[in-house]
């Protein structure tokens, strides 16, 4: 592999990413633009830069690393990841778009009128935000190591101080135009190396003995009902307590143009997955000896050089790195700008200046727990975020837009309930490696703490003697009428 | 002396007078106990209700293509014999066949939201 020729391709990444941030700089003034991008931004690029900030490192290495390694299981990450949009797109892209507020936080208050589920909605976010970004940092730790055979905390620390200063830099506009950009570079990192393999294995001499690449057991018959359906109850409901998903509607002009920008943000995010199940099919033919688990992440990487040697390989490799890192970086910004939006308004007094601040505050600590942690698999982690996200704020999200009686403390008790039940069953899994017949509900949480969590929040809302909010009906009728022409 | 200016009634010209029927929407900042349009607010939860039950349509429908679906690919052996480009069918259905149908489950919806907002708007205007 050519160290060097990565490396230079790693360079080109971020000298295009502080370019294009220097443009938004250059057009970027008010608070407004630092936050939502003075809600200006066309359905496209809008839906590009969505597309571009949601495919990570996850999806980018770690499915075709999955799929390598547990068979068609894999697939249902990315169709979970795809089908959480479509439950955005039902349930809440345009109310949120119109609801006025800025992020979670601001929803969640002007919603239910009280300042306390307000902190306690930041600090889920939070929780959220920084579990996301600490793969995002591994992930680049782990590239840089296989393709330029450097430390595995340089690729991290890189990432992070690129990401908190044109975060700090040009905020949500900036942030904008280098995620719609990265979205393209990706898709074209991931298609162009996964058409140019088929067909070198569609002409070539390879012989595939299908029985042994893709056994029956590994394959889609081998499905288990609770697992499978736990997780996928995970990713449907996940996406849409992520922070830096929602912050994105309040970049869309009004209610519509969010639903059109969610239908074209599905077809793109879903060509993408393609692609990258593709990858995961051919590197079951191509590699079956990095079926490892600690390597089994880094076949995007490697598989270009195995079908194509010489020069050529190696251009395609470092194609395929600028393209992990353009993921390693978009998905990180989106979530520090967020993260930064909600700390500088919670903690500070929302100005640019705190907004800036906010932002180095809140790369240095995912840093900090990323230098410290050894990589897991690079897709569970990020479904473990998607669990987590599920069974704590997305229940009261939803309810918030669609449920009248909702209160503030219901709204508390079930963020606290979600969170405290879902992370408990996942340390006590990550700690002990299951506990007997309990070991599937512990793994795979969701199933029980979506519905948990949910219900407390009800039952809490109805026991209320503080009642509904007062403007409960005026609020709503705002997220659910369609802007006045 | 001079005669002081004859007193002259201002009014304004009834053919163009308009009456100012509704202020400008509140946005929901209004303070309690505010007046509440009524027929507005029969309309904002009428369309409301109309939404979701388009959105929960929509899931339910999704939900059940998506399990059948899963049921052909998980429970027909067949599907494992037939190869394309030596993978078999069941792997390729797995891998790409989920993806059209969560997008046209998405532009249906979008399609019906956007038209239940038409009448709501429609209704409002005849008023």
């Amino acid at each position: 592999m050519n160290g060097a020729l990565n490396l230079l391709a790693v360079a080109m990444i971020i000298v295009a990413t502080v370019l294009i941030g220097l443009y938004g700089l250059r057009i970027s003034r008010t608070t407004g633009d630092f936050f939502v991008a003075s809600r200006t931004v066309r359905p496209v690029w809008n839906a590009s830069a969505i597309s571009g900030e949601y495919l990570s490192a996850g999806t980018f290495l770690g499915l075709s690393g999955l799929v390598l390694l547990d068979g068609a299981r894999g697939f249902w990450f990315p169709i979970g990841y795809a089908a959480g949009y479509l439950l955005v797109l039902l349930f809440v892209a345009a109310p949120l778009r119109r609801s006025g507020a800025y992020t979670i936080p601001d929803f969640v208050e002007a919603r239910l009128e009280s300042t306390a589920a307000r902190r306690v909605t930041s600090i889920v976010v939070l929780i959220i935000g920084w579990l996301y970004i600490v793969p995002q940092l591994h992930g680049a730790g782990i590239t840089l190591v296989v393709v330029a055979g450097l430390p595995s905390w340089v690729g991290g620390v890189i990432v992070a101080v690129l990401v908190a200063g044109s975060v700090a830099a040009g905020g949500m506009r900036a942030i904008t135009f280098v995620q719609a950009f990265q979205y393209w570079l990706k898709l074209t990192a991931l298609l162009v190396p996964v058409i140019l393999i088929a067909f070198a294995l569609g002409g070539g001499p390879h012989e595939v003995d299908t029985g042994s690449v893709f056994p029956a057991a590994a394959g889609p018959s081998g499905f288990d009902a609770y697992s499978s359906g736990s997780l996928l109850l995970a990713l449907l409901l996940g996406t849409m307590g992520l922070p830096h998903v929602l912050v994105r509607f309040y970049t869309s002009p009004d209610g519509v143009s969010a639903r059109r920008t969610t239908v074209l943000v599905i077809a793109m995010v879903s060509v993408f997955y393609a692609a990258s199940s593709a990858m995961g099919l051919i590197a079951r033919m191509v590699a079956p000896d990095l079926a490892e688990p600690a390597v089994a992440d880094t076949v995007a990487l490697v598989l270009p050089s195995r079908v194509f040697p010489g020069l050529f390989g190696e251009l395609l490799t470092a194609l395929v790195v600028a393209g992990a890192f353009a993921a390693f970086l978009a998905t990180s910004a989106g979530l520090v700008v967020s993260l930064a939006g909600v700390v500088s308004q919670d903690v500070f007094s929302g100005t640019v200046r705190s907004f800036r601040f906010s932002a180095l505050l809140c790369t240095a600590v995912p840093l900090a727990v990323a230098l410290l942690t050894a990589p897991a698999g690079l897709v569970s982690s990020v479904g473990v975020v998607f669990v987590f996200a599920a069974s704590s704020l997305s229940p009261v999200v939803l309810l918030g837009v669609w449920w009248r009686r909702l209160t503030a403390r219901g709204a508390i008790a079930g963020m606290a309930t979600g969170a405290v039940s879902c992370g408990l069953a996942l340390l006590i899994d990550s700690a002990t490696g299951g506990v007997g017949a309990a070991a599937a509900y512990l793994a795979q949480p969701a199933a029980w703490t979506i519905p948990l969590a949910t219900a407390i929040t009800i039952a809490v809302s109805l026991l209320d003697r503080t009642g509904v909010p007062l403007r409960a009906d005026r609020y709503l009728a705002r997220l659910h009428s369609p802007e006045r022409v | 002396m001079s005669e002081p200016p004859r007193r002259v009634r201002v009014t304004a010209d009834s053919r163009t007078y308009r009456p100012a029927a509704r202020g400008p929407a509140t946005r929901g900042i209004a303070l309690p106990g505010a007046p509440v349009d009524e027929a507005d607010a029969v309309y904002a939860r009428a369309l409301r209700t109309s939404q979701l039950r388009l959105a929960l349509g929509t899931l339910a429908g999704f939900l059940l293509v998506v399990a059948a679906l899963t049921g052909v690919v998980v429970l027909v052996p067949d599907l494992d014999r037939i190869v394309i480009a030596g993978v078999p069918a069941s792997w390729l259905l797995h891998a790409f066949a989920f993806y059209p149908l969560i997008f046209v489950f998405a532009a249906l919806y979008a399609r019906g939201a956007s038209r239940n907002e038409q009448r709501y708007r429609d209704l409002r205007e005849r008023e």
